[in-house]
């Protein structure tokens, strides 16, 4: 038997963590308690982070936004900040899980899930997400893209949580797109995804672009490669067709049940052929 | 431990162990049996109750989160012998055949007709996507919602 | 069950299900909501090997865990130990061998959950593992590992061979021959509801079950059997099911529970298998192997056939002989062929479990035949339309085993309405319409599914129909209701007969201590099957009512003029009401109850004398018959494939509730979707590699499109107001109208389903040649 604690603020937080080494944390628990319902062993203690008020709320600190921790998918979905600034998060946390997952799963538990098909994620790395991990007498910020090191592992310490994410405000990129193959429209886990951000001139020139994949690496993948391929290249076929075989090098997808590393392999090349319809739909 | 909370409208007090799961303290504890469990993973929705209003799973939710919240089962969805709107419609449009899903369904759908007042048929079908149906093919579960909304809006219109 | 709010209940009016209300309340209680006063837990101990001697268990552990009352293996079985429908080969708990890693190895009672896991957990098995057999050609092969050494026929359940005119020879005749080769997968249930139940030995030594069970009567028999119990002193009581679809389709969990509650008596016990309990040890859809070679004249005639199907039944009979013989039997699809070989094999490995799965055999062959239809159509230059109508059979054709349709037969007006259709007129048109990237496809499936239990096993219905002192009908269920509604259709169909209302019906679910043997909740048969037996049992009552209540009145010139109304008898001459009570209580105890039982009727000629496959169930006489017309869009940049629009056009006779018809028709088609599209319960070496719902793919409500339902209504002249079976016949079509409709886009056929993503884009790129893009 667990004993599980709700502590209402971060100094009771810290309390507990002190007080119950190797407590797990979690804040929807759409994670967690999965996992935990496959493991016969039971931790000692838990502690849900859900009615921490610090680590909810989206707030904007001048060219920044704030997006606590545990701010659930449905919550951010509905935010107006968040729908002006990163139209990409909306879309990649639309198709995250089902409608009572996104109710109870929050921001910070899919970055700290670090799940290589966590559907925050890839937005997340396109808008160069920065992370504020607090512990009882430290705060730091570091970029999200060193915090995931792995599936499901992150660099937070004992002692330390992720408070939030650090978003600047006004993205520079016109289009913002995500797209999700799974095995079906809803409850999918992702074979594949792609986050793009771009900005595409009168002439149909890239001016700039911002990628990252989902579920064909062990974290999210980035190509700077690819992306200095499509700037200042026309959006087309073409220039598609000759960044593809540069995403080799940055994905090194694997196989199971769900889909072969091949499929993955094409699939990540292929969704970057949707760009040009999308841009074409944006017209 | 020691919780409290309002359980379908009614002060509740309990000792339970505080990671029990909620779906067997309402089952097991409470006798509530019309939250039914399918998969204990998130994966289905046939446990889904309303916390303070929004849908959430009760197999992965441990008691001690009830703490001071407001929960609604089916049980407790409408007073006494009356049906909610949406439940009448599910009757009227034969959207229930086996019926395990349908306490999670209905559910899903009062809390998507909170949320979305108005909602097309795709809108309705991503509102119920986190409930699994094995014997409808959903189209009568969709028929049901369109008109609880349907009606809805007529009697705000009238 | 009360039926609120309804008026008379009326035959052919689309009328709201009696259960509905229970259900939408959350107030009607399934087998996984029954728990008890001083309630036990009990659970298994799996096997968790596919093939296994045990040398030796450790119980010692589990028994002194704290709160453990019984830690049980099958020493502890004082019966035959064993289970099954005809072959009965399956142990209650393991005794020589382990033959899939779902074989339930020792039974623990304990008082509570964690002490049940902490006992199963403190288990130990030490096994002699055994190489295993995982595939079916394998399998075959003389000298392969032998899944059951006693088995005379090897790794062989059933075998069977059907031949009409000169079989596979007249191919040579043909002007066109097709040939190819099919695999379609295993598929899991998937119900809402986990297999379980609760059980109590009671003091005067009787036994009661209350399980999610489609078989009370056959569970009761088998229970006595495999624990050595008489059959009088074991009650099972089958509450409404949370689905089932032929997975709850014989034993479960009741042979189990016994066991455990005659070792804790007093108290009841019980079982809730987890989800991935339900997906180790329930029973799948058979994976299939199928050749076919199709031959037709260039005028477009069907001429010959040669099928050879294969099912992967796993280690036990659990109906996988049955069901291999109604795939033998629907092998050849709705059509005439005059020449036919046709060749079965239900084959043993040491896979996870194939049995009895709405459908029954046919969705696979359905799979196979009706993208043979397309094939020869292709090569003949004609529309798959034409194609079929030219070789439908009418009434009074021979189906492709050789028997003579005496029954209605409706699948040309299937058809003529489904070519009526916009989606069919308008088909080149929607096509040409799709978008970049985006590949469109239109397909037709044509299908056909038996009903019943065919000309050996007596297909019965015992209706029980009382008339309760307070003047309510109640009527006594004999096949359980797992959410097809046929609970909810004895109740319209009583109320049509007796003219009453909701308020004054009701049922009593299943329940051998009070109802009638009235066979399985199965094969399209229950409202048949039954609902013809109420009929006649309703008819008896309110016969006896009306000439006892005549009675009543002084010169009341007999029953004919009485008529019969909502709670009361009215004497037309004078509108005299007699109030039923009033009338219930002249009569007495035994004449209040009316019982009757309707048999159905055989097929008069026998397509093989093969004793055995009769007595699996060839041939069926009655038939219902569908058309299906799937339209496909396809990603090329993902191969993805959604379904745009479907329609359905079925022959299930006449129809006494819309709603629940339509309900049928729609459900099979999302299971049938589901099949076709992203189900497959994937096993390697005997191990299962999608266990729990997040691997195995179900469709969501934003998978299935809105689906188009349309019905012939041709009367069945021996049906219960012409009706016949409605449970099974939508199932069969999905995949093979999928399937055409993913080739009509693709320009290339796949062979292997379900149709996945990866598969689509792997075909679309080996049709351009490989390696280039979209």
């Amino acid at each position: 038997m667990s004993h599980v604690f709700l502590p209402p603020d971060l100094d009771r937080l810290w309390n507990i963590l002190e007080e119950n080494p190797g407590a797990l944390l979690y804040a929807g628990g759409t994670d967690l308690l999965v996992r935990l319902r496959q493991n016969p062993l039971k931790p000692p203690s838990l502690v849900c982070l859900e009615r921490i008020e610090e680590l909810h709320g989206v707030r904007e600190r001048g060219e920044e936004v704030f997006i606590g921790a545990c701010a659930t998918h449905t919550g951010l979905l509905a935010d107006a900040i968040i729908r002006d600034n990163f139209p990409v998060l909306v879309k990649g946390l639309a198709c995250l899980g089902s409608p009572p997952i996104r109710n109870m799963g929050t921001i910070g538990g899919n970055i700290c899930t670090a799940s290589p098909a966590g559907d925050a994620l890839p937005p997340l790395y396109t808008l160069d997400a920065g992370l504020e991990i607090r512990s009882r007498n430290s705060s730091r910020r570091m970029a999200l893209t060193d915090f995931i090191l792995g599936p499901g592992k992150t660099s937070l310490q004992q002692g330390e949580i992720l408070a939030g994410v650090w978003l600047n405000r006004h993205p520079p990129f016109a289009i913002h797109h995500f797209e999700k193959v799974g095995q079906r429209n809803a409850l999918a886990i992702s074979l594949v995804s792609l986050a793009a951000l771009l900005t595409v001139s009168a002439p149909g020139i890239i001016e700039r672009v911002r990628l990252a994949w989902g579920s064909v690496a062990p974290t999210v993948a980035t190509s700077a490669a690819v992306e200095a391929m499509l700037t200042g290249r026309p959006l087309s076929r073409e220039t598609m067709d000759s960044a593809i075989p540069l995403i080799g090098d940055a994905i090194s997808p694997i196989s199971d049940t769900r889909a072969t590393a091949r499929y993955r392999r094409t699939v990540a090349g292929n969704l970057l052929l949707r760009l040009i319809e999308v841009d074409r739909r944006c017209k | 431990m020691k919780i409290s909370f309002l359980l379908n409208n009614r002060e509740i007090e309990l000792d339970v162990p505080s990671d029990r799961r909620v779906v067997d303290l309402l089952r097991e504890d409470l006798a509530l049996t019309g939250t039914k469990e399918g998969c204990g993973a998130g994966e289905c929705g046939a446990c889904t109750i309303l916390v303070n209003g929004k849908s959430r799973l009760s197999c992965l939710m441990l008691a001690a989160q009830l703490e001071g919240c407001s929960v609604t089962t089916i049980e407790g969805l409408s007073p006494g012998d009356a049906l909610h709107p949406v439940q009448e419609a599910f009757i009227e449009h034969g959207a229930v055949q086996c019926g395990f899903c349908t306490p999670g369904m209905v559910i899903a759908a009062v809390d998507l007709l909170r949320r979305t007042p108005d909602p097309d048929r795709p809108a309705i079908r991503r509102g119920l996507s986190g409930n699994l149906c094995r014997c409808t093919g959903y189209q009568k579960i969709i028929d049901a919602v369109e008109d609880t909304s349907r009606r809805r809006g007529k009697g705000k219109a009238s | 069950m009360k039926n609120a709010k309804n008026g008379i209940l009326e035959i052919g009016k689309a009328t709201p299900r009696a259960d509905a209300r229970g259900k939408v309340t959350g107030a009607e209680k399934y087998a996984a909501d029954y728990y008890g006063d001083q309630l036990l837990w009990a659970g298994v101990k799996r096997a968790g090997i596919p093939h296994a001697r045990i040398k030796g268990m450790e119980l010692e552990g589990a028994r002194n865990h704290p709160g453990v009352l019984a830690v049980l293996t099958c020493r502890d079985v004082r019966g035959s130990n064993r289970q099954g429908v005809i072959r009965q080969d399956q142990p209650v708990l393991v005794d020589d061998k382990v033959r899939h890693c779902g074989d339930a190895v020792a039974l623990v009672v304990a008082e509570d959950r964690p002490a049940l896991a902490k006992a199963l957990d403190l288990i130990a098995v030490e096994y002699e593992p055994l190489p295993g057999v995982f595939d079916m050609e394998t399998a075959l092969k003389p000298g392969a590992v032998l899944v059951h050494e006693d088995n005379a026929e090897g790794n062989v359940l059933l075998k069977g061979e059907l031949k009409t005119g000169r079989g596979e020879a007249a191919l040579t005749e043909c002007d066109v021959e097709v040939t190819a080769f099919f695999e379609v997968p295993r598929q899991e249930h998937a119900y809402l509801e986990t297999e379980g139940g609760v059980a109590l030995l009671r003091e005067d030594g009787t036994l009661e079950i209350v399980v999610s069970t489609q078989t009370p009567f056959r569970d009761r028999a088998e229970v006595a059997k495999a624990l050595g119990l008489d059959l009088e002193k074991i009650r099972i009581l089958a509450p409404y099911c949370g689905g089932a679809f032929g997975g709850k389709d014989g034993i479960t969990v009741q042979t189990l529970l016994g066991l455990a509650a005659l070792h804790c008596p007093g108290r009841p016990i019980k079982m809730q298998w987890r989800r991935e309990e339900s997906f180790l040890a329930g029973v799948k859809r058979h994976h299939g192997r199928l050749h076919y070679r199709l031959g037709a004249k260039a005028d477009g005639t069907l001429h010959a056939l040669d099928a050879e199907i294969y099912y992967d039944t796993g280690p036990y009979d659990h109906l996988g002989g049955a069901v291999l013989a109604l795939g033998l039997e629907h092998a050849g699809g709705p059509y005439r062929i005059p020449h036919t070989r046709l060749r079965g094999w239900s084959v043993y490995t040491n896979n996870p479990l194939g049995g009895a799965f709405r459908g029954f055999g046919v969705p696979q062959v359905a799979a196979a035949m009706e993208q043979m239809m397309d094939m020869a159509a292709a090569r003949l230059g004609v529309s798959p339309l034409e194609m079929r109508l030219k070789n439908a059979v009418r009434r009074g054709d021979k189906n492709p085993v050789g028997v003579t349709l005496t029954s209605s037969t409706g699948v040309h007006e299937c058809l003529a309405l489904l070519a009526g259709q916009e989606l069919w007129q308008e088909r080149e048109t929607w096509k040409a319409a799709a978008r970049s990237f985006r590949l469109r496809g239109v397909g037709l499936a044509c299908v056909m599914h038996g009903m019943g239990y065919g000309p050996l096993v007596p297909d019965c219905g015992n209706a029980k129909i009382e008339i309760t002192e307070q003047g309510v009908f109640r009527i006594f269920s004999g096949v359980v209701d797992m959410g097809q509604g046929n609970a909810a259709t004895y109740l319209q169909i009583a109320g049509s007969i007796l003219n009453q209302d909701g308020d004054h019906l009701e049922l009593v679910q299943p329940d051998t201590g009070k109802a009638l043997p009235s066979g399985s909740a199965s094969a399209s048969r229950t409202t048949y099957t039954f609902g013809n037996a109420l009929i006649g049992a309703a008819l008896a009552l309110k016969e006896r009512i009306v000439r006892r209540a005549a009675a009543l009145v002084e010169n009341s010139g007999g029953g004919e003029d009485f008529t019969m109304a909502p709670g009361a008898l009215v004497h037309r001459p004078t509108g005299q009401l007699i109030p039923l009570p009033q009338v219930a209580r002249i009569l007495d105890e035994a004449e209040r109850i009316s019982v009757f039982t309707f048999q159905a009727p055989v097929a008069a000629e026998r397509p093989t004398a093969d004793q055995n496959l009769q007595l699996h169930g060839i041939p069926h006489r009655i038939f219902s018959y569908g058309a299906h017309l799937a339209c496909v869009e396809i990603d090329e940049l993902t191969g993805k494939v959604e379904v745009k629009h479907y329609c359905a056009v079925s022959d299930c006779g006449s129809i006494i509730n819309p709603q629940i018809v339509e309900q049928q028709i729609q459900g099979g088609i999302a299971q049938g979707l589901g099949y076709a599209l992203s189900e497959d319960f994937i096993v390697e070496n005997g191990r299962m590699a999608t266990p729990d719902l997040s691997a195995y793919i179900i469709p969501t409500a934003m998978d299935i499109p809105d689906l188009g339902t349309f019905a012939v209504e041709l009367p069945e002249e021996t049906g219960p107001f012409g009706l016949k079976g409605a449970g099974e016949i939508s199932m069969d079509g999905p995949l093979p109208a999928l399937a055409n409709a993913v080739a009509d886009a693709c320009g290339v056929r796949l062979f292997r389903y379900p149709l996945t993503a990866e598969r689509v884009l792997q075909a679309l790129a080996e049709k351009r040649g490989e390696g280039t893009g979209p």
